[in-house]
């Protein structure tokens, strides 16, 4: 008799029964089918089979049986709350009977878990924007798509003109509001002037922004031309009180306001940043002659609120109609769409109104902190498998007891979730240490609001509980897994180390990425310490640049000539090294070039210690019509002219003629990543702003004491604004020790990562071996190739992780760092040998530190406890 | 409490008994294709089974293991005295029901 039921219906029968006791009915089946088998074909009694199969899966009889199933004698197939209280005393006892690997599990997750923190407060903060305003839904911003051949921009801006038409021909918006966002000035003060800015606005964004008004009237205010209205701690801040109600400030070149009203501080999270709200009729028509235009975008921007309930099908088809009709024989292109407000601060627009937070920003961040987490995951999982072995007696007696795979796996489940919880706290300590710190890196810092609010702090928790899952699926799904008697009889073993390979993968993976990050880290300090020390070809220590503001040049170069502390000084139109402004050249006979220039007086070039190679200088009495130029090598270069014949070439700059006097020797007039090109020095006192000057630098604080004393003297309400030439070029290279920062902060966190990963796995090869190890000490084995023995298999991952990390690296620097134009510092095999070594310190300190103490306990004290 | 039996349910209980010693799931099902010419699923079987058991009509024990079974037991049912109760009063029901009823059949 060869013939036998069919396997599949078989075991979907034992699947779909599971624990219920079926045995007699799985009798039943086999007996009907060698029945029908001896009296059919078999074909024929496998269908019945098959037949009778889904006809008992459908029975009552199988789901009375299901419902009485129990898996064991304790067992109870409902999770109630007295069992979820005993899994949480359970997994607390664990982590307090296996400390040390609890601390190293927390320490990693709290590192891995603190950068994401900032990107979900960051979150947080942004998904809250705007929010405040009663008619938030209803409120659209209109933003223009302009396109020009191939040149394709999106303006948060557009044309001012299109919210005149909107309001005249467009009934279904209630409301039309106009902003531009250029006021701003000097609000002029007794003793020094107070910057401002704000926006001129429409006497209706009051009401359809809700920002509160304190006192006043809002309406008036935002209607009469010249009229201002404050916020309250703008207020505070030019008069000292709230009390400010038909008091006057004067802007410095634009006349007089009127304070009609004052707004409450209004809340961080919208997209608006103003101190003062000017109404938009004092707006100066003079200010943009074209202002009218429909080609005209900067700075104008057209809020829309609907009506309620209101379709923006409508409002979008009459703008359709619109760009038909007026860009209709224009080369530009435009689409005017809508936004609406909440997501006007995450939009990727040009010229946006307030700050803005990318979406694409938003996933590089993403990126970096899903790189730091996941390593921090990884550890978790490896160490818990790895003490498998230390465990799977508890989990076979479980399992023998009637524990079934649901059970095991909310158990190890909620000891993960546990542990999570405790980083999560850990990890919020780290994120308020690195909150201000990480605010001051960000451009628009002054306005993000880090602070724990409910949401964050749910969402924070939902994290930590999603964290939890991540780590502890695969390790519960292991433990759940393992077969009760081999894991009784220490089986188990074995089958941990069958996932070793990938173990060791992931482990080389950290490490490869914590070297990525220690090369860059001395890649980009090289970057900025040669930016630093860079040679500009001209002097720049000690010399001071004071800002001239209103007063006159000549009258400062009189007044600082005379202090003793002053050792020259010079005017130009600003420093070189910073930028240059540019300008078209013409020659007499040939097409026009651009040019980089600076407006210098004589002074200027012996101050600087830049280098004449021909020619001679300006001449010392300077004259208001230009006359003269100095130009450089590589114009001469560009220019095909000889140096010997350069003198008195004459140029046309500006529509005026001016002749080469001088040659200076190259230097950089621009930041160092730009390459040396055509540049000339100019002779003119109108286009001067500061002064250079020469300083002796070993009294700083009685130097610029007797700077602010005789500046005093020329300028009466304005303050001295000076600053140290070089700290202002270093301040240019700011970008530079961010990503140094950032480089080094992120490789601080993913080394200790790895290296906490790291140690837990010595830990726990060194506790398990520590029999072996007495043993061999017994036979002779010496201290030292014990701790070898031991290291070995970790040296050889780290090896491994080197090669891997060199191969990363160079790929990165090919892909990313050569596409940067300004980049200087070159990957070299010094710097992959200088982190190489790092790494290996760092990982040898951590395998011996633990492999040594193994191989020095006393073989005594192990070996007799068994 | 009257306890209702439905026609299947009657009819296994009934097989159950002509069975003997000797009723379990196949036996039964292949007595009630015989006899009375129902071919119905083993499905459907042990579910009137269970709800007999269920009833308190029918009780059951697990017997030994044979060969052609492939090494599995047999669960052997047989009648209660509540069983024999019910039986009995719904024989009874029918009995009167027939003498009341006005069917005269022609072989009476």
């Amino acid at each position: 008799m060869k013939s036998s039921p069919p396997k599949l219906a078989q075991k979907l029968f034992d699947w779909y029964c599971g624990l219920a006791k079926v045995d007699d009915l799985r009798g039943d089946l086999d007996e009907m089918f060698f029945h029908h088998a001896k009296t059919r074909s078999i074909t024929h009694a496998r269908y019945i089979y098959w037949n009778q199969v889904f006809s008992l899966m459908f029975s009552y009889a199988i789901r009375k049986r299901k419902r009485n199933a129990q898996p064991g004698a304790y067992a109870s197939n409902n999770i109630s709350f007295s069992m979820i209280k005993n899994y949480l005393k359970v997994a607390l006892r664990n982590l307090y009977q296996y400390r040390y690997f609890t601390l190293l599990n927390v320490f990693g997750l709290a590192i891995g878990m603190s950068i994401s923190l900032l990107l979900i407060s960051m979150y947080g903060y942004v998904s809250t924007s705007d929010n405040f305003h009663d008619n938030g839904d209803n409120i659209y911003t209109i933003i223009s798509k302009r396109s020009e051949g191939f040149e394709e921009r999106h303006f948060a801006s557009s044309p001012i003109v299109l919210a005149n038409r909107l309001s005249d021909e467009f009934s279904q918006a209630k409301e039309v509001v106009r902003i531009n966002s250029s006021f701003g000035g000097e609000v002029i003060r007794e003793r020094e002037n107070i910057p401002i800015h704000g926006y001129f606005a429409d006497h209706n964004f009051i009401t359809v922004f809700s920002f509160p008004t304190l006192s006043g009237n809002t309406r008036i205010a935002l209607s009469k031309p010249n009229s201002i209205v404050l916020t309250e701690s703008t207020a505070r801040k030019l008069f000292g009180s709230i009390d400010v109600i038909g008091k006057t400030i004067e802007l410095k070149d634009q006349g007089t306001y009127e304070i009609n009203a004052v707004l409450k501080d209004y809340p961080k999270n919208t997209h608006f940043r103003f101190e003062a709200l000017v109404s938009y009729v004092s707006l100066p028509a003079i200010q943009n002659p074209n202002i009218e235009q429909w080609t005209e975008y900067r700075d104008q921007y057209i809020y829309v609120l609907l009506n309620d309930g209101e379709h923006t099908n409508n409002l979008e088809t009459y703008l359709r109609q619109l760009e038909k009709d007026v860009y209709n024989n224009s080369t530009v292109k435009v689409n005017f769409d809508l936004l609406p407000l909440d997501q006007i601060i995450t939009s990727d627009v040009y010229n946006a109104l307030g700050p803005k937070w990318e979406t694409s920003g938003f996933v590089v961040f993403g990126v970096i902190a899903l790189l730091i987490l996941l390593p921090a995951c990884f550890n978790y999982t490896n160490i818990s498998i790895a003490r498998a072995l230390k465990r799977s007696k508890e989990i076979g007696l479980r399992k023998t007891m009637g524990s079934g795979k649901s059970q095991l796996f909310l158990q190890f489940i909620t000891e993960t979730v546990v542990i999570c919880l405790i980083s999560l706290l850990g990890a919020c300590v780290l994120f308020i240490l690195i909150r201000g710190e990480f605010q001051s890196m960000m451009v628009e810092a002054s306005v993000l609001d880090l602070s724990i609010t409910l949401k964050t702090a749910i969402l924070f928790i939902v994290f930590a509980l999603v964290t939890g899952l991540m780590a502890g699926l695969f390790p519960a799904l292991y433990f759940a897994g393992l077969n009760p008697i081999e894991a009784l009889k220490s089986k188990v073993s074995y089958r941990a180390f069958s996932g070793m390979g990938i173990r060791k993968a992931l482990t080389i993976f950290q490490f490869a990425l914590s070297f990525c990050f220690i090369l860059s880290l001395i890649v980009f300090g090289r970057q900025y310490r040669t930016l630093i020390n860079f040679d500009f070809g001209f002097q720049k220590e000690n010399i001071v640049t004071v800002d001239l503001q209103e007063v006159k040049p000549e009258l400062v170069k009189a007044e600082f000539s005379k202090l003793s502390v002053v050792q020259s000084i010079s005017l130009s139109s600003g420093s070189p090294g910073l930028s240059a402004s540019r300008a078209w050249i013409h020659s007499v006979e040939k097409d026009s070039v651009e040019v980089s220039q600076l407006f210098i007086d004589s002074d200027f070039l012996k101050n600087l210690k830049l280098q004449l190679i021909a020619g001679k200088n300006f001449p010392e009495t300077s004259s208001s019509d230009e006359r003269f130029m100095i130009v450089n090598e590589e114009f001469l270069i560009n220019n095909k002219i000889a140096p010997e014949d350069a003198l008195d070439k004459v140029f046309l700059v500006d529509k005026q003629e001016l002749q080469i006097i001088g040659v200076v020797k190259n230097f950089y007039y621009a930041p160092p990543q730009i390459p040396i090109g055509n540049f000339i020095f100019r002779n003119n006192a109108s286009a001067f702003t500061q002064a250079n000057v020469l300083v002796d630098a070993s009294d700083v604080f009685g130097t610029f004491t007797a700077m602010e004393n005789s500046w005093q003297k020329l300028s009466n309400n304005a303050k001295l604004e000076a600053a140290f030439y070089q700290d202002e070029l270093n301040e240019s290279y700011e970008v530079y020790r961010l990503l140094l920062k950032m480089a080094g902060f992120l490789g601080l966190l993913a080394i200790s990562i790895s290296i906490l990963g790291l140690l837990g796995m010595v830990v726990y090869t060194a506790e398990t071996r520590v029999k072996e190890v007495s043993i061999r000490k017994v036979l002779g084995a010496s201290a030292f190739g014990i701790t070898l023995l031991l290291s070995k298999d970790y040296l050889k991952l780290l090896g491994w992780s080197i090669a891997i990390g060199i191969l990363l690296a160079i790929a990165i620097y090919e892909t990313v760092f050569t596409k940067i134009p300004d980049y200087h510092a070159n990957l070299t095999v010094l710097d992959i040998v200088v982190g190489a070594l790092v790494l290996i310190a760092l990982g040898l300190t951590t395998i011996t530190s633990q492999t040594y103490k193994t191989a020095l306990s006393n073989p005594a004290d192990t070996l007799k406890s068994e | 409490m009257k306890t209702y039996l439905g026609e299947l349910e009657e009819l296994v209980l009934l097989t159950v008994t002509t069975l003997g010693d000797n009723a379990y799931g196949v036996s039964i099902q292949q007595e009630l294709e015989s006899r009375c010419g129902r071919n119905i699923s083993i499905g459907a079987l042990h579910s009137t089974i269970t709800r007999l058991e269920e009833k308190g009509l029918l009780t059951s024990w697990v017997g030994g293991a044979t060969a052609e079974r492939g090494g599995r037991s047999k669960r052997f049912y047989d009648i209660t005295q509540a069983g024999k109760i019910t039986l009995t009063e719904t024989k009874q029901l029918r009995d009167q029901l027939w003498d009341l009823s006005k069917v005269k059949l022609a072989s009476r």
